[in-house]
């Protein structure tokens, strides 16, 4: 500190040949996890944390986040009670429609309710359409084997074939996800994270948790940031793509180093609050006001839930 | 070693520290501290990296408190003991305000309005006491166009800005900002200036850290200087101490080539002095 | 591991839910008793943690996916209960805004991968290293086994949990209405990347950040022990825990009595559930029938004629077995809100005396 040292040539470079003969994309590949990792924050960061669809003007925003979610929950369930798959389209219908009026483009929307679970869900719920797995009606018989086969201990019967009950309830989940996920997006997309979470004390969650909760948000982006940090210094630094084994490691001492900050870290966030007169009893303030047009969205739904509900107990 | 402490300023003293010491597990941050801090007084708390400043502040903010030796604030007794008297620390911490040096752990909440409303609410106002005071801090510290953004993607200079005005908020009549203006732009540096000289001109009592030696001489009219051995290394009014090389050398606020820091123009963006080596080398 | 919405019936999904409740209020109650003040910020920077772990999603064969949870040592480092509710934290964050896992689905989840996997782990972890040195492999090693105990007992629960969808749930015709692979299926299909993967990706990486941080920063290890050590007095958490038990035995005969009644009033529906509910309630809760005697069902003794339609019980045996039907799940009802009530109860008054005392 109170000298200046000559800096070593190592970090100056004299008298020392570099390597300059690099060529992009050869072997400074970015490690796979390095790679996911980066890009999950980003994806956190674009979609998640912006907030700009839930502050623009639209049928699902100008909402009392309270009446929201409770009109959301309610449907959730309603998805959740329901026999017949050709109810749930009439529901799944209806966020189409609240999300065109909440000014979401569709595409956004579609993309990204099915991107992800219902993709899961199909090809999880695929080998139940066959009668070897799941036994029933054959709809469509694949292969006769003409004789019972049996396969170790299991008998598989006699012939290969899609079962009428396989492709029915594989609709039924399908369509139950895809519509459960849509209740979901819809709500995350249309309500501001404070809101959200001020409007949980509708249901008398403690003010600990809600206050917890939104601490918590706010520090994944945080840690987010400072694991980016770790990872983007440790490609930058490295030369050749790195073993399994030393992924493993550096993985373990991310993490370590992650933990060990964070921890020191939340004492000082504790200061921060204590300082500001926080002591142990979070006080929770909103200014929300229903107004009709909330109860006449929330009575909409209520019907429409009595109706959709009424004619599943009806069809059986 | 307390009465070496003078007691300039006005008015009776907001804290008195008297012979403190602190550790971090292992390390040391502060052997054996003792100073005097006046009402509305401008003090400046100067010190290379590690020397203290931050204990130092946290323990005037009774968030961490003495190993060895004892602190008054506000004519109290300052112990875990005391604060947990809700009474009085409520009224400690509506009257002391703290800026931390990481805006990250200071601002937790969800909304820059939330976070500037957190302290009033948890102070006990009324909700439209806190709407009235949240929206006249947005207005002076001119937050009005960031009020419902979620603080995590501010600036570095947006950020400080909010975290000052989480403590205004609360209207405390004694602030302690730690290292305001690092990593600022000098516009915000100097606003942050016109800021502290503001509220000292308001009657505040103003107590900042820093190893800015031009932001000690602009904000302080009395100079503390925490030496590396974690001790007050010496103390007095900006232009006696500030000119002190021998001080500041020992301090390592500056280092002998300082000078060449000038020539560049790196003039914010340098913790190490170029004033004083104007004042001694070259003046 | 993330069960989303619409593969349970919500017959499963509240009767986990009901079971998460006391479980939350415990924890609070213990992490406020141990940490008070603090825990806000140190549980809301676990559960940021847990949730960046979280994010590494590996692909698995068999269409699941898996990740490492960190939960055994988040356990170690703040304590089981603190990571209970920092592990559900950070799912209600992943499911409330990635989709990743249901929002209905989140009791079951929270139960889970929240509770039963640091909880276990953790435990496992204490067991194993009772009496090690300090810089004994086998505290690292205790860890690296709490950590996959933990972890394939909350995807073993995990896998009951659809397996018994698949079972229970469906419609006249056969059809599943929900999840729709039974116990034999669903839990080999979870169980074996689970203990061939996924918990050995969480074993390898508890151990190894274990080991870092021994070498880096063992005061963190130890930050729990200090915690218990400096937390005033003795936490009573046995009537808690027997509550609990109780719980879990009763849940179960609760939520299928009360689940399948759920919103129904046609006299056909509650003859093709009544039908319908004892036939996987024999199969799998069948030693239960001796507790309530009036859930034996007319059904009974076709289950395992297996796949009758539910439309075959005669309507004779249904009219007998509907005040039965009725009776049983009023009383569980009655049994796990009592239960859930009292312990609550018991909590509040435990810490308002204690207040009083300080
Ligand atoms: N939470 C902590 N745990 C362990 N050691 C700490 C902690 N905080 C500070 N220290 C140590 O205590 C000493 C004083 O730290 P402090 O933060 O008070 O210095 P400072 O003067 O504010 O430095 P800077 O100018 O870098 O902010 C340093 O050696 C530092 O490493
Ligand atoms: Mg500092």
């Amino acid at each position: 500190m109170t000298e200046d040292a000559a800096l070593p040539d190592w970090l100056t470079g004299h008298g020392r040949k570099r390597s300059r003969d690099w060529t992009p994309g050869d072997s400074r590949r970015q490690s796979a996890i390095a790679g996911t990792l980066l890009g999950l924050s980003r994806l956190v960061r674009d979609s998640v944390f912006s907030e700009k669809i839930a502050s623009r003007p639209g049928l699902l925003q100008n909402l009392d986040p309270r009446i929201k979610l409770v009109g959301m929950l309610s449907l959730l369930v309603t998805v959740s009670l329901l026999r017949n798959w050709y109810l749930i389209l009439p529901l799944y219908g209806f966020t189409l429609v609240m999300a065109a009026a909440s000014r979401i483009s569709l595409k956004l929307y579609i993309r990204r309710v099915w991107l992800f679970v219902p993709i899961f869900t199909a090809i999880i719920v695929f080998p139940s359409l066959f009668n070897v797995v799941r036994p029933g009606d054959p709809l469509w018989v694949i292969r006769d084997f003409g004789h019972q086969v049996t396969l170790g201990p299991w008998s598989l019967g006699t012939s290969l074939a899609i079962t009428y009950q396989g492709v029915k309830g594989a609709v039924l989940l399908i369509l139950r996800v895809v519509t459960s996920v849509s209740l979901g997006v819809l709500l995350a997309l249309t309500t501001r994270w404070a809101d959200l979470l001020k409007s949980l004390r509708v249901f008398h969650i403690p003010r600990v948790f809600v206050l917890i909760l939104s601490m918590t948000y706010r520090y994944i982006f945080l840690l987010l940031a400072m694991a980016e940090d770790i990872f983007t210094a440790r490609t930058s630094r490295m030369v050749g793509p790195s073993s399994p084994r030393e992924d493993r490691r550096f993985i373990a001492s991310s993490m370590g180093t992650l933990l060990g900050k964070s921890h020191a870290f939340s004492d000082e966030v504790y200061g921060a609050m204590v300082s500001r007169g926080y002591n142990g009893e979070p006080v929770i303030s909103h200014s929300f006001r229903t107004r009709p047009a909330d109860w006449f969205w929330l009575a909409s739904v209520t019907l429409a839930i009595a109706i959709i509900i009424g004619g599943d107990r009806l069809l059986g | 070693m307390a009465d070496t402490t003078a007691d300039t300023g006005a008015g009776a003293p907001v804290f008195r520290v008297d012979s403190v010491s602190y550790r971090y597990r292992e390390t040391v941050a502060l052997a054996g501290v003792s100073l005097t801090i006046g009402a509305g007084e401008r003090v400046a708390l100067l010190g290379a990296n590690g020397s203290g400043k931050s204990t130092l502040l946290k323990m005037l903010d009774g968030l961490i408190f003495p190993d060895q030796g004892h602190i008054r604030a506000l004519g109290h007794e300052l112990s875990a003991e005391a604060l947990k008297d809700d009474g009085f620390s409520r009224m400690f911490r509506q009257q002391v305000g703290f800026v931390f040096q990481n805006s990250d752990a200071q601002l937790f909440s969800p909304s820059v309005r939330e976070e500037i409303a957190f302290g009033p609410l948890h102070l006990g106002l009324s909700l439209e006491e806190v709407g009235r005071r949240v929206d006249d801090t947005l207005h002076i510290m001119g937050l009005e166009q960031l009020a419902d953004r979620p603080p995590y993607n501010l600036s570095g200079g947006e950020k400080k800005k909010v975290a000052l005005a989480s403590v205004l908020a609360i209207s405390p009549d004694v602030f302690l900002f730690d290292e305001p203006t690092a990593g600022l732009d000098p516009k915000t540096v100097s606003f942050l200036e016109r800021m502290v000289l503001q509220l000292s001109d308001a009657g505040k009592t103003v107590v900042t850290a820093t190893q800015d030696l031009e932001l000690a001489r602009v904000i302080a009219e009395r100079v503390l200087v925490l030496g590396e051995d974690h001790r007050l290394a010496g103390e007095g009014p900006p232009d006696e101490v500030l000119t002190d090389r021998e001080l500041l050398l020992s301090s390592n606020l500056i280092h002998d080539h300082s000078h060449r820091h000038d020539e560049r123009g790196l003039e914010h963006i340098h913790p190490h002095s170029h004033l004083t080596d104007h004042g001694h080398q070259h003046g | 591991m993330h069960i989303p919405d619409g593969y349970l019936s919500p017959q499963t999904a509240g009767g986990l839910w009901a079971l998460m409740v006391p479980v939350w209020y415990a924890a609070g109650y213990k992490v406020k008793k141990t940490l008070s003040a603090r825990q806000a910020p140190l549980v809301a920077i676990a559960a940021a943690f847990s949730f960046v772990i979280m994010m590494f999603n590996l692909p698995l064969p068999g269409g699941t996916t898996g990740h490492a949870v960190g939960g055994t040592i988040i356990a170690i480092i703040i304590g089981p209960w603190a990571a209970v509710i920092a592990i559900s934290v950070s799912l209600t964050i992943q499911a409330l805004f990635f989709g990743d896992g249901g929002i209905l689905a989140l009791g079951a989840n929270c139960f889970n991968i929240g509770f039963v996997l640091p909880v276990t782990g953790y435990y496992t972890y204490r067991l194993l290293s009772r009496g090690a040195a300090e810089d004994s492999p086998r505290r690292w090693f205790a860890a690296g086994i709490g950590a996959y105990v933990g972890l394939n007992l909350a995807a073993l629960i995990t896998a009951v949990e659809f397996g018994l969808q698949g079972d229970l749930f469906k419609a006249a015709d056969g059809s599943a209405l929900y999840s729709p692979y039974g116990l034999s299926t669903a839990i080999p299909a979870m169980m074996i990347p689970h203990m061939a993967v996924v918990g050995v990706i969480e074993a390898v990486m508890t151990s190894l950040i274990f080991v870092f941080l021994l070498r880096n920063n063992p005061s963190l290890l130890h930050s729990y022990d200090g915690i218990r050590a400096a937390a005033t007095g003795r936490l009573q958490l046995k009537p808690l825990l027997i509550g609990m038990a109780l719980l879990l035995v009763c849940v179960p005969l609760g939520l299928l009595a009360t689940g399948s009644a759920w919103g129904e009033w046609g006299a056909e529906e509650i003859q093709a559930d009544v039908g319908y509910v004892p036939q996987g309630m024999d199969r799998y809760l069948g030693r239960w029938s001796g507790i309530l005697p009036d859930y034996a069902f007319p059904a009974a003794e076709e289950a395992d004629t297996g796949e009758e339609p539910a439309g075959a019980v005669s309507l004779e045996g249904v009219k007998e077995s509907v005040p039965g039907y009725m009776v049983s799940g009023v009383v569980g009802l009655a049994l796990v809100g009592g239960l859930a009530w009292f312990s609550t109860r018991l909590l509040t008054r435990r810490s308002r005396k204690k207040e009083q005392l300080d």
